[in-house]
C-alpha cells in the first residue's frame, strides 16, 4: 500500500521535474539554516515555475527569485530539494503567500468568519467556518489563542479603520473646499452615528461581543481601541488643545459614545431613530454644560469683584484703610 | 526466593553503576551523532553504513527500527499500567493538556501517529462528541418557543454533515492489538481507524487530515525529519501538527531529581511490574536522545510549518510542539 503510493507520488514528482532545468546535485552546504534558506528558494522557484506553467520560463524564473543566493546554485538546490519527498503543489503556493503574510493571513480568516457570526455567533465556530471557507481545515482555528476574543477584536479594529478612512476623506473635502465645515456638536454625532451604524448587521449578537470584550484579558485590548477611535474623532473634529480640555473632550466623547451604544441595544424603533435621537439629547445637553459653564465662570468672576468692592468701601468706612 | 532476590539486587547495582558510568560519557561528549562505549566503530563506519543512536547504544540505521518494534513488542501489554506507574499518572494530565490546546473542531479527522494503544484518540473522539452535544444544547436552548414539532424535525440535521473521525496509525501490530482491545472494551464503535503503517512513510494520501498528532512516539523515529515531512504531506492546508515529547528540563534542581528518577528508578518498575529492564532503560535513554524544545521547534520550521510554538508541561519534563501547514 505504501510502495503503491511511492510509486504514484514519484509518477507525480518526474512530471513536475520535466520543467526544471536539470543540473548535477552537487555538494550542498549542511548548515541548517542556509539549507532552509535554500529549501525555502528552491520551493518558490518550483512554486514560480508551476505558476508559469511552461517549461522554458523556469530558467527565466531564476532570475526572478527573491532570495539573495547565487542562482545556478538555486539551480542546483532546485534539483536537491525536489528529490526529497517534495510537498504538493498546493501547500508550496500557500506556503509562498505564508513567508510574507502570516498576519494577514489571521485577518483574512477573521474577516470570512464575519459571515457566519449570525449563524454561531462570537465563536471558535464561527471562526471555524470561515477558515472552511477559505479552503483551510477546521484545525487552523488553533492559531488563535484567544478565540472569540480575537474575532471581537478584528472586526472593532476593522470598524475604526474604517470610520478614520470616512473622517480624512470628509476632511479632504473641506480642505479642498468641495464641502462646508460642520460646527463640533454636528460633526461629532455624525462621526458617532457613522460608527455605531456599522454595528447594525450584527446587532442581535453585539451583548455578546460586549460582554466577551469585558473579560479582564481583553480590557486593555478594547480599552486602546475605544481611546484612539475617541481621540481620532477629535482630532479630525479639530481639536488641538494641550490643557486639561485634551482629556475633558475625550471623556465626554467616550461617555456620550458608550451610552449611545447601550442605548442602541435595547433600540427597536425603525432604522434606529430613537437612539439618534437621544445621541442629539446628550450632545445638546454637553453644549448646554459648556455654555452654562463658561457663563458661571464671567458670573462668579463679577460677584468677586462686586465683593472686592464691597470689603474695599467697608473698610474705607471703617476707617481701616487710613494711612498713618 | 532470598536467591532470588539477591539476584535482582545484584542486576539493579550492576545496570546502575554501568547507567551512572555511560550517563558521565555521553553528557561529556553530547553534540555528535555517536557517542557512548561503542565510538569507535562510528568512527570507522561513518562513511559507508550511516549509525544512529538507540538509547545510549550506537548501531546501525537499518537495525533501529528493528529493536524499537521489538521493544514495543515487549511492552505493548503492560504499556498503560507501565504509564501510570512511571508519571504517577501524570501522562493523562498531559494528554488531556495536548487535547485542551488542540480543541479540535466537530467534524474534524484526526490521525494518531504511534498512537499505539488509543490514548488520544479515545480523549479526541470523546471532546468531540461533548463539543457537539454543547452546541445541539445551545441550538436548541435559543429556540425555546419552538413545538416539539419542529424540535424532533432539527434533530436529524445536526448530525449528518459533521463526523469526526480518528485513524490511529502504529508500526507495531501488538501496541494496535491492546488499543482495539481497549475500544472494545470501551464500547466504542464508530469513528476510529486502525492501521498499520511507518510515521517515516505514511500508507495515506496527500492533503487529508485536519490534525495529525504524534505522542510520545516521535522520539523512536530513526528520521524525524520524515516523519515531519510526512506529517506535512498528509495534513490538508491550514491543518495542525501536534507532537508531544519528554523533553528538556530547565530548572537545574528539578533536572538533577528528574534525572535520578528515570535512571533510578524507572527501569527498577520495568522489571517489577513488566519484568523488562532493557526496554525501560532504552525509554529513558532515548529521552536524553531527543533534540531540546528550540532544536526541535527549528526541525519543525524546516519541515515547512508555520506559526511553531512550544508549551513546557511540569516544568519542561513534557513539550507540546505544535505547528501549522499554511
Amino acid at each position: 500500500m505504501a510502495a503503491l503510493l511511492r510509486g504514484l507520488r514519484a509518477g507525480r514528482l518526474l512530471r513536475g521535474l520535466s520543467g526544471v532545468v536539470t543540473a548535477p546535485t552537487s555538494t550542498v552546504p549542511q548548515c541548517r539554516s542556509l539549507r532552509r534558506g535554500f529549501h525555502r528558494a528552491a520551493l518558490r522557484l518550483q512554486d514560480e515555475s508551476k505558476s508559469d506553467k511552461s517549461s522554458s520560463s523556469s530558467s527565466s524564473s531564476t532570475s526572478t527569485h527573491r532570495e539573495q543566493y547565487q542562482a545556478h546554485s538555486a539551480e542546483q538546490d532546485t534539483e536537491a530539494a525536489s528529490q526529497q519527498d517534495s510537498d504538493p503543489n498546493s501547500s508550496e503556493q500557500d506556503q509562498d503567500e505564508e513567508y510574507e503574510t502570516e498576519e494577514q493571513l489571521q485577518a483574512r480568516i477573521l474577516t470570512a468568519a464575519l459571515e457566519f457570526v449570525q449563524l454561531h455567533g462570537w465563536s471558535m465556530e464561527a471562526i471555524a467556518a470561515g477558515a472552511e471557507s477559505l479552503g483551510l481545515s477546521s484545525a487552523s482555528t488553533g492559531m488563535f489563542y484567544n478565540g472569540a476574543g480575537d474575532l471581537v477584536l478584528h472586526f472593532i479594529s476593522q470598524c475604526n479603520a474604517k470610520l478614520t478612512e470616512i473622517l480624512a476623506e470628509q476632511h479632504n473635502q473641506v480642505q479642498l473646499g468641495q464641502a462646508e465645515r460642520k460646527k463640533t456638536a454636528d460633526f461629532l454625532r455624525d462621526a458617532v452615528e457613522t460608527r455605531l451604524r456599522m454595528y447594525i448587521p450584527y446587532i442581535e449578537t453585539w451583548p455578546q461581543a460586549m460582554s466577551i470584550l469585558l473579560l479582564p484579558h481583553n480590557i486593555p485590548d478594547s480599552l486602546k481601541h475605544l481611546s484612539t477611535m475617541v481621540d481620532d474623532i477629535w482630532y479630525y473634529a479639530g481639536d488641538r488643545s494641550t490643557d486639561m480640555n485634551w482629556y475633558t473632550k475625550r471623556a465626554v466623547l467616550t461617555g456620550l459614545y458608550n451610552t449611545t451604544e447601550l442605548v442602541m441595544l435595547q433600540d427597536s424603533s425603525p432604522d434606529f431613530q430613537d437612539t439618534w435621537t437621544f445621541l442629539d439629547n446628550r450632545i445638546q445637553d454637553v453644549v448646554n454644560m459648556a455654555t452654562t459653564a463658561k457663563q458661571m465662570q464671567s458670573t462668579g468672576e463679577a460677584v468677586a469683584q462686586g465683593l472686592m468692592g464691597a470689603a474695599v468701601t467697608l473698610k474705607n468706612l471703617t476707617g481701616l484703610n487710613q494711612r498713618r | 526466593m532470598a536467591a532470588s532476590v539477591r539476584l535482582l539486587f545484584r542486576r539493579i547495582s550492576r545496570l546502575s553503576h554501568r547507567n551512572i558510568n555511560s550517563t558521565a560519557d555521553s553528557f561529556s561528549r553530547r553534540p555528535g551523532c555517536c557517542f557512548g562505549p561503542f565510538s569507535s566503530r562510528c568512527i570507522s563506519d561513518a562513511a559507508e553504513d550511516r549509525n544512529t543512536h538507540f538509547g545510549f547504544e550506537t548501531v546501525p540505521e537499518a537495525e533501529k527500527a528493528k529493536r524499537v518494534y521489538k521493544v514495543f513488542e515487549n511492552v505493548a501489554e503492560k504499556y498503560d499500567i507501565m504509564n501510570d506507574a512511571m508519571s504517577l499518572g501524570i501522562h493523562r494530565l498531559w494528554k488531556d493538556m495536548l487535547l485542551h490546546v488542540m480543541h479540535p473542531q466537530p467534524g474534524a479527522r484526526l490521525l494518531d501517529v504511534a498512537g499505539g494503544t488509543g490514548d488520544i484518540s479515545f480523549r479526541f473522539l470523546d471532546y468531540v462528541y461533548h463539543q457537539q452535544e454543547r452546541q445541539k444544547r445551545r441550538a436548541l436552548g435559543s429556540s425555546q418557543t419552538l413545538s416539539w414539532q419542529d424540535i424532533s424535525e432539527k434533530y436529524p440535521a445536526e448530525d449528518a454533515p459533521h463526523e469526526s473521525s480518528s485513524v490511529v496509525c502504529d508500526i507495531n501490530k501488538e501496541m494496535l492489538k491492546v488499543g482495539k482491545q481497549r475500544a472494545d472494551s470501551m464500547g466504542i464503535t464508530s469513528g476510529l481507524s486502525w492501521v498499520v503503517g511507518d510515521a517515516e512513510e505514511l500508507p495515506f494520501d496527500d492533503d487529508q487530515f485536519d490534525i495529525y498528532t504524534i505522542a510520545f512516539g516521535i522520539r523512536n523515529v530513526t528520521h524525524i525529519d520524515q516523519a515531519l515531512q510526512e506529517a506535512f504531506r498528509v495534513l490538508k492546508p491550514g491543518g495542525r501538527f501536534m507532537c508531544l515529547e519528554f523533553s528538556k528540563v530547565t530548572n537545574p534542581v528539578l533536572a538533577r531529581l528528574y534525572d535520578a528518577y528515570s535512571f533510578q528508578v524507572i527501569p527498577v518498575l520495568g522489571e517489577v511490574i513488566a519484568g523488562d529492564w532493557k526496554s525501560y532503560q532504552y525509554l529513558v535513554e532515548s529521552i536524553r536522545n531527543f533534540p531540546d524544545q528550540e532544536e526541535f521547534k527549528g526541525m519543525i520550521e524546516d519541515a515547512g510549518f508555520c506559526s511553531v510554538q512550544y508549551f513546557n508541561f511540569t516544568g519542561g519534563v513534557v513539550a507540546l510542539h505544535s505547528g501549522f501547514k499554511l
